[in-house]
């Protein structure tokens, strides 16, 4: 079961072009199809995971090169969020990509990263997270360069090499792990560091390599730079999955497997506070659209960071509920912005306004995305960012969450911002068309789950509940 | 009644807001379902008084419980909602007639309405916050549909607002962390040094939301924009309720202010602060909506100061006044509202002379300006006088802040009263007519209730007020009001009046009646300046904010420019330097070899 979830996308992405030569519509479909049949699995294997039970699927090696995939509720709930923002995010691109060359490619490289995607979230040894790190970083290598220009090339040149800086430093930590306790497996890892901490230099190798992957301070420049992908690439990579795989590799490894020295309980959330308010502040001043939505992830990264290191209950369960929620609403923001981008051919927001009378459906659903992600009741990202905060107080970091206060001040503010400027305002331009309808219905679906999210709590809370459950390592 | 009635309040509002939107194309129909809904809730609201109810569902966990609780202060609250909820819906069915967006008025109106039924019921924090920060929503929506310039004030007051709801949710956090529970009915704890922290930011949370300054300056701007029913609605009467009853809820029953507390002093700063400084704005205004809208931020602090001397005199009087500022403001921007609708204009300089052409209309005026001036028999001027009370026995400074607002309050309604209701007609009034009986109906009402709750003060305060803070509080304490305070209110206001009189004969003008103070000598300078908007907290904010902001954008490329410029540059140092060494030079290559010889022998010589 957890080898089709992966294997499926992962080589699934490969007959695309093949499918593409026969029509287009056929392609468009299986890519749907492959993310949706790891969606329906996912599902599948929830209901015996969130009874207790964990799923393994192993290969033997030699021992040391074991192809372990294991699913527990924290696997379960991040492949599951994955799926179901990546299936939109595809269902949204029938519309946005179809005006531009080499689809063939395009889907073979976002369903190929899906795939890379969930097998690092069900990795279970530590060299083959490394391989589905590095799948990522080549298709999202070539997903932002998609448009070939000189200029996009060289960004897309620069998120790699950041990101491979990274996780060339956390290979090395890895190997260090291997030297500390003589596995690359993560259950056999576990028991054999028994009570005792992690090494402080592997940790902080690790650590680098999550930074920049999940572009935090100072790791993150790439990210906003990436922004010229095109805007489904965009919501994929900054919205849903790729800065959320090192999100995820930090609760896998230092929440869920390891327990680290009492010092990273202190310095992570240090980084992420400084990380938040700068990106918030770059937020404030940048003018291109989608490189201050892009900021403003890098900024929300830090919550999530901050609920995942101080490790109290109430602390990760919100960064969890912080992953899904921003993943929607964020994702929506990006896609809103593809909409606007592709109709008008402009992204500097002092050149945009008006919209909302040309393209009403887009302008709603950006600002109700735009309130979760501010953490508005009722929706969803009001919980998540309470929670967040709340375990930064209970844990004694008064200094720290205050500082996130700010961070979230700034949030609303530039946030407002931007849908002021491109939304309201005098109409600046005739014989500006909606997006097409199945990208409409895409940003006005996220919206809707956004708010759906926050009103119907019970659910996304149980879930989370049923995961954090299955965490050691936490704080009661 | 079971339990479950006590979800009504929320679930009515809310199943009307629905349906408005459904029947929206059909003609009439969407005022019919506004006016049904908030009817229903009247009702509900009306059987539920007196109850008291728990109930709870499963929610969110971690502390966060849907727990809803109704008892004699949520109750009281509850009711007077619904009270203004059904007079304002009836009110718009005649003013938002021809206006293209009333169906998102309706919609917002009753959302809201649902909104603060669920935050004055919940019992727990979360669930609070939860519908107490909602109310952002329908805030935003309901001043932005004004009109074109109307998203600014929107965007504002959303800032405004957002920021001191999420100060509020760091004070909850902190409470709870501190108390060890989330559920209101249980914390009561003494503010020591941290719970003093989780205090203020939680009362940041309530006076914002209650208009006090210094998170003030949205109304003003609102009051310009937004559709003017939104006025009586939110800022003067629901969102004063709704904060004020959380600020009592903080000070009498979470944390256990007493008068030596440095917190009880820093509600009556900000209390007298907000009275002077708000009316001082309010006497020079020219607009009729904007003139209301600075006294409906002054009048806050009557009730700030009130709660905030923690006496029980002050207590009562501030709570007395919460609910009669809320009904003669909302009258007063009622009225305001029929003026806009029938002459056309609010600007002071323009209108004049409509007390015979809107009689029914200037009889409510007058009610309502007397009850906010605090004369004796209204309602506003018993209230006050128990504030005056308590303020005195905390200091006489506080007194004479109150007195004082007092003074400016009476001559600034004198001076508004003078400017549009009487004096010469002109021109383009001439064919102006009475409002619509469904306009005129709210007024009516409200300004009765002023009436009633003044003559006949004993049945509000008994029923309503005094069972708030229950027979242990008061116990000992007589509310006989004192003479000597109510002679000098009397010579206060005769005062006030023989001001505008002696102003009006040297000026010739009962708009310019103030004048003389907006151009005084050093008034001046204070005004241009406030003018200009030197004051704005809101401005000030967001210049601090530019420069946060600036710096971090600076850091954010410092950090850039290691990728970009550092890294590229050493690079090409580094392979400039190996390439120097690769010339193709035969001797130099055959030196690095020997070098290298060199090198592994030591190596291998070493390891032996």
């Amino acid at each position: 079961m957890l080898l089709l979830i992966v294997f499926v996308p992962l080589t699934g992405a490969f007959t695309l072009p093949i499918a593409g030569r026969v029509s287009d519509r056929l392609r468009n479909l299986l890519a749907l199809g492959f993310v949706l049949i790891s969606l329906v699995l996912t599902a599948a294997i929830s209901m015996p995971v969130f009874s207790g039970e964990t799923v393994t699927s192993a290969a033997i090696f030699n021992n040391v090169y074991n192809f372990v995939l294991y699913a527990d509720g924290l696997a379960v709930f991040m492949a599951f969020v994955s799926a179901l923002i990546s299936a939109i995010i595809i269902f949204y691109s029938f519309g946005y990509i179809s005006h531009y060359e080499n689809q063939n490619e395009y889907y073979l490289m976002v369903v190929l990263f899906f795939g890379g995607m969930m097998g690092l979230v069900f990795s279970g040894n530590l060299i083959f997270l490394y391989l589905f790190w590095e799948i990522t970083a080549i298709t999202s290598w070539r997903l932002i360069g998609f448009f070939r220009e000189k200029q996009h090339v060289l960004r897309a040149d620069k998120a790699f090499m950041v990101t491979m800086f990274g996780s060339v430093l956390m290979l090395v930590g890895f190997i260090s792990i291997y030297q500390q306790t003589g596995s690359f497996e993560l259950a056999a890892i576990k028991s054999a560091l028994g009570t005792g901490h992690l090494s402080n230099l592997a940790a902080a190798l690790i650590l680098a390599g999550i930074l920049s992957k999940s572009a935090t301070l100072p790791l993150h420049t790439w990210l906003p730079d990436a922004g010229v992908a095109p805007s489904p690439v965009t919501a994929l990579l900054h919205a849903a999955l790729l800065v959320k795989i090192g999100v995820y590799v930090f609760a896998r490894l230092f929440v869920a497997t390891f327990t680290v020295d009492e010092f990273w309980h202190t310095a992570v959330p240090v980084i992420a506070a400084v990380s938040a308010l700068v990106s918030a502040g770059a937020a404030m001043v940048d003018t291109d659209l989608k490189r201050i939505i892009a900021y403003s992830t890098v900024s929300q990264i830090g919550f999530i960071f901050l609920g995942l290191s101080i490790g109290n209950e109430i602390g990760v369960a919100g960064a969890l509920l912080y992953i899904m929620m921003h993943g929607l609403a964020k994702g929506g923001l990006f896609l809103c912005a593809g909409i606007v981008e592709q109709n008008t051919k402009i992204k500097d927001i002092t050149k945009l306004g008006g919209l909302i009378k040309t393209m009403p459906i887009t302008a709603v659903s950006f600002l109700l995305c735009a309130f979760s992600v501010m953490g508005i009741p009722p929706f969803g990202g009001f919980f998540s960012k309470y929670m967040v905060i709340a375990g930064a107080v209970q844990s004694g970091h008064l200094w720290i969450s205050l500082t996130f206060l700010v961070g979230a001040f700034l949030t609303i503010i530039y946030l407002l911002r931007v849908f002021n400027m491109v939304f309201l305002g005098e109409v600046r331009f005739a014989g500006v068309k909606e997006g097409s309808a199945v990208m409409v219905i895409s940003v006005a679906v996220l919206a809707v789950l956004s708010l759906a999210g926050g009103i119907l709590i019970y659910w996304p809370c149980q879930f989370v509940l049923s995961t954090i459950q299955q965490l050691p390592g936490i704080v009661k | 009644m079971n339990e479950f009635s006590i979800l009504l309040p929320i679930i009515i509002p809310l199943v009307g807001a629905m349906l408005v939107i459904i029947v929206r194309r059909l003609g009439g129909m969407k005022e019919g379902a506004a006016l049904l809904a908030t009817i229903f809730s009247l009702v509900t609201a009306i059987m539920l008084y007196g109850r008291e109810l728990n109930y709870s569902l499963p929610w969110a966990g971690f502390g966060m419980e849907f727990t809803l609780r109704l008892y004699h202060f949520s109750a009281f609250i509850l009711l007077a909602v619904s009270v203004f909820a059904f007079l304002i819906t009836l009110y718009c069915c005649s003013f938002m007639r021809g206006k293209s967006y009333g169906v998102w008025f309706y919609f917002y109106l009753l959302i809201s309405a649902a909104m603060v039924n669920g935050a004055v019921l919940a019992d727990n924090l979360i669930l609070m916050l939860f519908f107490w920060e909602g109310l952002l929503v329908t805030l935003f929506g309901m001043i932005a549909i004004g009109g074109k310039e109307a998203f600014k004030a929107a965007t504002k007051a959303f800032i405004i607002i957002g920021i001191c709801d999420l100060c509020m949710m760091f004070g909850i956090a902190l409470t709870g962390y501190l108390a060890g529970t989330m559920t209101i009915s249980k914390i009561s704890m003494s503010p020591g040094s941290l719970g003093s922290v989780a205090f203020i930011f939680l009362m940041i949370g309530a006076i914002s939301k209650a208009g006090s300054m210094p998170f003030h300056s949205w109304i003003p701007d609102a009051a310009v924009n937004a559709p003017l029913p939104f006025m009586a609605f939110l800022p003067a009467s629901l969102e004063k309720l709704l904060g004020i009853y959380f600020l009592a809820r903080i000070s009498l029953d979470m944390f256990k202010l007493d008068v030596n507390s440095w917190l009880s002093i820093l509600l009556m700063v900000i209390g007298s602060i907000t009275i002077l400084a708000a009316v001082m704005m309010a006497l020079i205004q020219k607009d009729y909506k904007k003139l209301l809208s600075y006294h409906a931020i002054s009048q806050v602090g009557y009730m700030v100061l009130g709660i905030g001397t923690c006496l029980p005199v002050g207590i009562v009087g501030g709570l007395f006044h919460m609910i009669n500022h809320a009904l003669y403001k909302s009258c007063l921007f009622l009225t305001g509202g029929s003026v806009e609708k029938q002459a056309g204009t609010t600007s002071l300089d323009k209108l004049g002379g409509l007390a015979l052409k809107m009689p029914i209309t200037f009889i409510c005026f007058l009610v309502a300006a007397a009850s906010i001036s605090g004369v004796p028999p209204f309602n506003g001027f018993f209230s006050k006088e128990l504030v005056y009370e308590g303020a005195l026995q905390r200091g006489a400074i506080f007194y004479l802040a109150a007195v004082l607002g007092s003074f400016f309050t009476a001559a600034s309604f004198l001076k508004l009263g003078h400017s549009a209701f009487l004096g010469k007609v002109s021109d383009a009034n001439k064919n102006v007519k009475e409002a619509a009986p469904a306009m005129l109906l709210p007024m009516i009402v409200i300004a009765l209730i002023c009436i009633l709750f003044g003559v006949y003060n004993h049945f509000p305060l008994s029923n309503f007020i005094k069972p708030i803070l229950g027979e242990q509080r008061l116990a000992g304490h007589e509310f006989a009001i004192n003479t000597t305070l109510i002679v000098i209110t009397v010579v206060v206001l005769t005062g006030a009046l023989l001001h505008h009189l002696f102003a009006v004969k040297i000026t010739g003008s009962g708009l310019k009646s103030a004048d003389y103070i907006r151009y005084a000598p050093v008034f001046r300078g204070i005004y241009n300046r406030a003018e200009n908007k030197y004051f704005d907290p809101y401005d000030i904010g967001l210049k601090i904010v530019n420069v946060i902001t600036k710096t971090a954008w600076r850091i954010d490329r410092a950090v850039d420019w290691i990728y970009e410029g550092l890294t590229v540059r050493a690079v090409y140092l580094f392979s400039n330097g190996i390439r120097s060494a690769h010339t193709g030079n035969y001797s130099l290559y055959i030196v690095w070899s020997l070098l290298g010889a060199v090198l592994v022998l030591i190596v291998i010589m070493k390891s032996v």
